[in-house]
């Protein structure tokens, strides 16, 4: 039922992001179906000024 | 019954596989030992203190409550609140602590032999250095995210909170000069590596413009295609190489290098995310997971054999040429990533703990993320140690004692005790499509020979030996630069709202003035450690990392001191030695280190020694024997260590006088409370319900039984 190299693409869609999208979408369709959602483009715009905005730090 | 027999069986089965490696390591007489029984010790040592230690810890000390709500549930915005699946937040949280430390640390630390770096490492991460990331992770995620400075401000005072801000800052400014003068020292006469890196530029911009316009989010697909450019200029680099032309034409001295290194910083830092470090994170994220990834299997699959003696004598004597001064306390300041790292507590406090699901999770992200960083060093020092020991020296020691040819390094080598003839330098030099070797200083090229063999006994043979070590290269260059570019931001950030205070406009992080003349300060802070470390007479990375270490080291001091404190107030004194023997620790290491690099009258080790040997020299007009024996060729040579010295022998002072204030303050506080005087204020954020069960989905209408605990 679980073939291992879909599991691990599926990990890698989570991991990276690639999916967030899909996720926004089926949030705002549950939470606020009257308003439009944004467009890909512009919610990986947002997304990406938003968490450099606060860069935290990293380990060297 | 039966069942719970057989699950002990297994610990003690374990247990046992972990006493036998660790004593053929401890024991072992013969000239080699196998990597294998490094590797099985690491592990075998590893599940015993996940499975008893951090549990212990985990129900315990911290008593992590799931029925409790986190600030992911209670807070979720969708943005930096949210739960996350705890396996990707692991592989988040993983990739964010996990650089070029891990791997550089350990390979100098192999100068003194594969057994003191590894002890440390394992039982360091197990003891110290994972408890502080659980432990700064729990109660971060218990105060909505706070940062560690925050932290420090409330639980300890505000004399405590503002150590831990100039920590942070000075830490931030020496790893960056550090990292880069990993970087410096790697692509220096080097047009292989010079152009492959060069070449990671327009590849980024690419990136970043396919990710933000063309195909926006499209993060894996833009990442496959960035890898894969990658490779194409590794080879293009190995065609420059080979044409005299071009390999001219791309290579550069080590000032040159620094140079462009300083400006990219800038230019990166200035520059909006999208351009160039975005995509850069993506790249180098990828990169850094598969080479380890391919390290690991590298190391399983050929299982090398170490040709570094257990200890060398320059454990005991600190008379070590890569970097001065004995096992105690250097080992414990050079090796700091893998085994106890201050830098972490940024992490575990801040981003992470506002992602957390469940508040049991914290022993998987905090705990066992460090110890796969762990394991990443333990597997550096295996690359280190498996190349020849005369190699590993000629490669490592200060290049001015080494001289430029191969005859002069291998005297050299034979005079630090080792042997290496001057054929096999040239050979391991040109197997690896380099002019030289002799010098090549700062951990990373040591590392990508040893990697380079490791890699190429799986795959190519000694025909991509050349290849193998040009990917290494490139794959440390990468992530040391992304952290160059993110560690400079980060810092501009730090100085805009540091300045912020008094003009405000320095707040607004788009406001250009405030963002050029911020980063412009923080660049010029890591540039002069830099162009001081690439011109340092002595060795910059000897002079400069054992500074670098005492101040992550620093830091750890004041995570682990928040957190006693912060165990002390939640009532929980009988537990407290679990960061307090830690910060004991660490705070004997970097204390003596810093005493010994402030007061030491040994010229090779002191500060303040060498710069009265500088001093006199100048006085004089000559340099004299001492400094000529350090490195020091010339009376310009010699005004450099003045000013090296001075500056480096100040930061000492300094570093080791936040320490004393920062634990000095707390200790202040922790009598207060077990004398019973000052009330205990504990700032968690109240406890709520929580509605999701252990996966992360929501708990569907089942009114909470129990309300409080």
């Amino acid at each position: 039922m679980t073939n291992p190299l879909r599991a691990i693409w599926e990990y890698l869609k989570e991991i990276s992001g690639e999916n967030a999208y899909d996720r926004y979408l089926a949030v705002h369709d549950a939470t606020h179906p009257d308003k439009s959602p944004m467009s890909r483009g512009e919610f990986y715009r947002a997304r990406q000024d938003e968490k450099y905005m606060n860069p935290g730090s990293r380990c060297p | 019954m039966g069942n719970s027999l057989r699950r002990y069986g297994i610990w003690v089965g374990i247990a046992i596989i972990g006493a036998v490696c660790w004593g053929v390591l401890a024991l072992s007489r013969g000239e080699t030992v196998n990597a294998a029984w490094l590797l099985f010790a690491a592990i075998a040592s590893y599940a015993i203190a996940y499975r008893f230690y951090a549990r212990f810890i985990q129900r315990r000390v911290l008593e992590t409550d799931d029925s409790r709500a986190t600030p992911a549930e209670r807070l979720n915005n969708g943005q930096d609140f949210e739960p996350m699946d705890r396996r990707v937040l692991f592989g988040h949280h993983f990739a964010a602590i996990v650089g070029a430390g891990p791997l550089v640390g350990p390979v100098l630390a192999a100068q003194m032999g594969y057994l003191p770096g590894t002890v440390w490492i394992i039982v360091g991460v197990i003891l110290a250095g994972a408890v502080q990331d659980m432990t700064t992770l729990f109660f971060s995620m218990r105060r909505n995210g706070k940062t560690l400075g925050q932290m420090a401000r409330e639980e300890i005072g505000p004399v405590g909170g503002v150590a831990a801000l100039i920590a942070v800052l000075s830490i931030m400014i020496i790893l960056l000069a550090v990292l880069a003068l990993v970087v410096v020292n790697a692509l220096a006469a080097s047009p292989w590596g010079a152009f492959s890196i060069a070449m990671t530029i327009p590849i980024a911009l690419l990136m970043g413009v396919y990710l933000r316009f063309l195909r926006p989010g499209r993060v894996l697909e833009v990442s496959l295609i960035g890898v894969g450019l990658l490779i194409l200029a590794l080879v293009g680099g190995g065609w420059i190489s080979e044409s005299s032309a071009y390999a001219e034409a791309w290579t550069f001295g080590v000032n040159a290098i620094a140079i462009a290194l300083i400006a990219y910083g800038f230019i990166a830092s200035v520059l909006p995310v999208w351009v160039l470090l975005a995509p850069r994170d993506y790249l180098s994220t990828f990169m850094k997971i598969g080479t380890i990834l391919l390290l690991a299997i590298g190391i399983a699959f050929t299982l090398p054999s170490i040709h570094m003696p257990k200890a060398t004598e320059f454990a005991f004597n600190g008379q070590g040429p890569v970097f001065a001064g004995a096992l105690f306390p250097f080992v414990f300041i050079t090796i700091a990533c893998g085994a106890l790292s201050g830098f972490h507590s940024l992490i575990a406090s801040g981003t992470t703990p506002k992602l957390i699901q469940k508040e049991s999770q914290i022993r998987f992200i905090g705990y066992g993320a460090m110890l796969m960083e762990s394991f990443v060093a333990v597997m550096a020092i295996i690359a280190a140690t498996t190349l020849d020991p005369g190699v590993y020296f000629a490669m490592n020691a200060n290049p001015s004692l080494l001289g430029d040819t191969v005859q002069s390094a291998s005297q050299a080598v034979g005079g630090f005790g080792f042997s290496v003839d001057p054929q096999t330098l040239t050979q391991t030099a040109q197997n690896v499509g380099e002019d030289s070797i002799i010098g090549r200083t700062g951990g990373a090229p040591t590392l990508a020979v040893g990697m380079a063999q490791i890699f190429s006994g799986i795959l190519g043979g000694p025909a991509l030996q050349a290849f193998w070590y040009h990917f290494a290269i490139m794959f440390e260059a990468l992530f040391i630069l992304t952290t160059v570019d993110a560690g400079t931001r980060v810092g501009r950030f730090m100085i805009q709202d540091l300045v912020g205070n008094v003009v405000p406009a320095f707040r607004n992080a788009s406001w250009l003035p405030g963002n050029l003349i911020a980063s412009g300060l923080i660049v010029a802070g890591w540039g002069y450690f830099l162009i001081a470390g690439v011109n340092d007479p002595l060795g910059g990375i000897n002079q400069l990392f054992p500074l670098f270490g005492i101040a992550n080291q620093l830091l750890a001091a004041v995570a682990l001191t928040v957190g006693t404190t912060i165990l002390i107030k939640m009532g929980k004194l009988r537990y407290a030695w679990v960061t307090a023997l830690p910060l004991l620790w660490d705070a004997s290491v970097t204390l003596t280190a810093s005493y010994q690099k402030i007061f030491s009258t040994n010229p090779s080790l002191g500060f303040f020694a060498q710069r009265a040997q500088a001093q006199q020299s100048l006085d004089t007009g000559k340099v004299n024997d001492v400094m000529a024996a350090l490195g020091a060729q010339s009376l310009d040579d010699v005004r450099q260590v003045l000013t090296n010295t001075t500056v480096d022998g100040v930061l000492s002072i300094l570093f080791a006088a936040m320490i004393i204030i920062v634990i000095g303050d707390a200790v202040r506080v922790w009598f207060g409370i077990i004398r019973g005087g000052t009330e205990p204020e504990l700032s968690e954020a109240p406890h709520e319900q929580s509605r999701l069960d252990s996966e992360g989905r929501e708990i569907e209408e089942r009114e909470p039984v129990r309300a409080g605990s």
